[in-house]
């Protein structure tokens, strides 16, 4: 589904990727983990074409940087940090609805999945960095895409969000939906990723299946209680 | 490049044009303004005898080319930079559109929106001076209207490479603002300075004039309300007597549509590659 050769991007002088090579099977869903830097937000914003890049991504075969709008298509992105500038919350799906050539009306049914139905018509300025990170959740699912792209999802949220977000995030992955996440939380990427590729400096370190209860993070071995 | 993309984009840009507070204060400050001078060029039509609408072209002549770029660069600089800064626009991107619908609905967004404020204040201040007046010619009001159209769109794609440029808000509105001070005044200073210390000739100092979109839509402005070109001095009898009067028009008209292409083309250039955060 996603395919990922000799990727490489440099900002400025620094080198933020470097060669990075991978694949991503239809269903499955991999975590990109690594300390701070190390390139993992990096490689999300390549495979949307926000960064310039050497190399070659395909997202269900298109190429993402000449073919964007046909990748993109496939496509759900929820990033770290959400804005929605002053449109009110079904003002900003319905935007993203007649951008994606959807019904509208679908908008009523993605803010009810999110819990966010009571507050369509506020302004998304008002919200909470919670209800910001659960609307764009709902944009990125709007169009049932097969494909998720997950930046720390969870980094703005408190605990109960967190779990919230973790169930919903589940039952996204038994639907069967291809999923790409940056993460640093342990809890996450056990509870989402089938495997795990650990970046450095921009370098592919190493890559780990996630085994029950087995959480492999930056290349050591951190135990986590209970079952998957 | 797809139109539908395009046009939802401008459509939400002119929402958030219309939610903004700043810029709904700057077109009811124009409005206002503009009601204003019409009202007092009015006043001074009945004491001296001239046509209520001569007066207060001359006069909105003035305030055009004083705010329209003012309002017109800041909004062009926030356009881009704004929502790279706060995220909105990795967002956006993140959708099926192209970059190239992007910049493009943005800029013509915001040219539908100085738009409709600038209609807004010239149709209403046109309105009390011709309900009032009942006298003057009503085509160089609306030649008036058509060059701030003009000047807006040049300052907005000015703006926009502004924004592309300085990827910041804080950054955006200094530039702009300092844009607008070089185009209304410095310009001015330094081309009189230049054609002083140099001994320009009047031809060189046409052509200077052609280097600024303000200018020209002064001398645009100036040839709508009077006709007479020697009003502008020996640049504007160089450009009158080499051009005629229509072929002056003209040209300057094509430098205002030039100012308007040429940074918003290379502002895309920069954008299409851009990093977007």
């Amino acid at each position: 589904m996603i395919e990922v050769r000799n990727l490489l991007v440099d900002l400025g002088e620094r080198r933020v990727i470097d060669g990075l090579s991978f694949s991503v099977k239809q269903g499955e869903a991999v975590a990109l983990v690594g300390p701070n830097g190390s390139g993992k937000t990096s490689v999300l914003r390549c495979l949307l074409g926000l960064l310039p890049y050497r190399g070659q991504i395909t997202i269900g075969g298109h190429d993402a940087w000449r073919e964007p709008v046909a990748a993109r298509t496939l496509v759900g992105y929820l990033p770290q940090r959400s804005a929605f500038g002053d449109a009110t919350a079904d003002e900003a799906l319905r935007f993203i609805a007649r951008l994606r050539r959807l019904d509208p009306s679908r908008t009523v049914a993605a803010l009810a999945r999110v819990g966010l139905a009571a507050h369509a018509h506020e302004r998304t300025r008002t919200f909470s960095g919670g209800m910001q990170q659960r609307l764009a959740l709902a944009a990125a699912l709007l169009s049932d895409p097969p494909v998720l792209f997950f930046d720390e999802p969870t980094a703005s949220l408190d605990r109960a969000g967190q779990q919230t977000f973790l169930l919903l995030a589940e039952e996204l992955r038994r639907e069967g939906r291809t999923l790409v996440l940056a993460s640093h939380r342990a809890e996450e990427i056990d509870r989402l990723a089938d495997r795990v590729l650990t970046l450095d400096s921009g370098r592919l370190s190493a890559q780990h299946d996630v085994l029950a209860g087995v959480v492999p993070l930056f290349g050591q071995v951190a135990l986590q209680g209970g079952p998957r | 490049m797809r139109l539908r993309e395009t046009s939802l984009i401008a459509g939400r840009e002119v929402r958030e044009a219309l939610r903004s507070r700043w810029f709904a204060a700057a077109a009811v400050s124009f409005l206002l303004l503009a009601l204003a001078l019409s009202w007092l060029g009015l006043a001074g039509a009945q004491r001296s005898g001239l046509a209520g609408f001569d007066r207060t072209t001359a006069a909105l002549l003035n305030l055009t080319l004083l705010f329209v770029p003012l309002v017109a660069l800041s909004l062009g600089g926030l356009g881009v930079a704004g929502e790279l800064e706060d995220g909105s626009l990795a967002l956006l991107l993140s959708h099926p559109v192209t970059r190239t619908e992007v910049y493009l609905g943005k800029y013509l967004g915001m040219v539908a929106s100085m738009g409709a404020s600038i209609v807004a204040g010239f149709g209403a201040a046109g309105l009390v001076v011709g309900v009032l007046s009942g006298g003057g010619q009503v085509r160089p009001f609306l030649e008036l209207v058509g060059l701030s159209l003009l000047l807006a769109a040049a300052s907005l794609s000015l703006g926009t490479l502004i924004s592309v440029m300085t990827r910041s808000r804080a950054r955006a509105v200094g530039a702009a603002f300092a844009a607008w001070l070089a185009l209304v005044y410095l310009c001015d200073l330094g081309a009189i300075g230049l054609a002083v210390a140099r001994n320009l000739s009047p031809g060189q100092v046409f052509a200077l004039s052609l280097g600024n979109p303000v200018e020209q839509a002064r001398v645009l402005g100036t040839l709508a309300l009077t006709n007479r070109p020697e009003v502008l001095g020996p640049a504007g009898l160089f450009g009158a007597d080499h051009f005629g009067p229509q072929g002056l028009t003209l040209l300057l008209v094509f430098a205002l549509v030039a100012w308007s292409l040429g940074p918003l083309i290379a502002g895309w250039s920069i954008f299409r590659k851009a990093v977007v955060s």
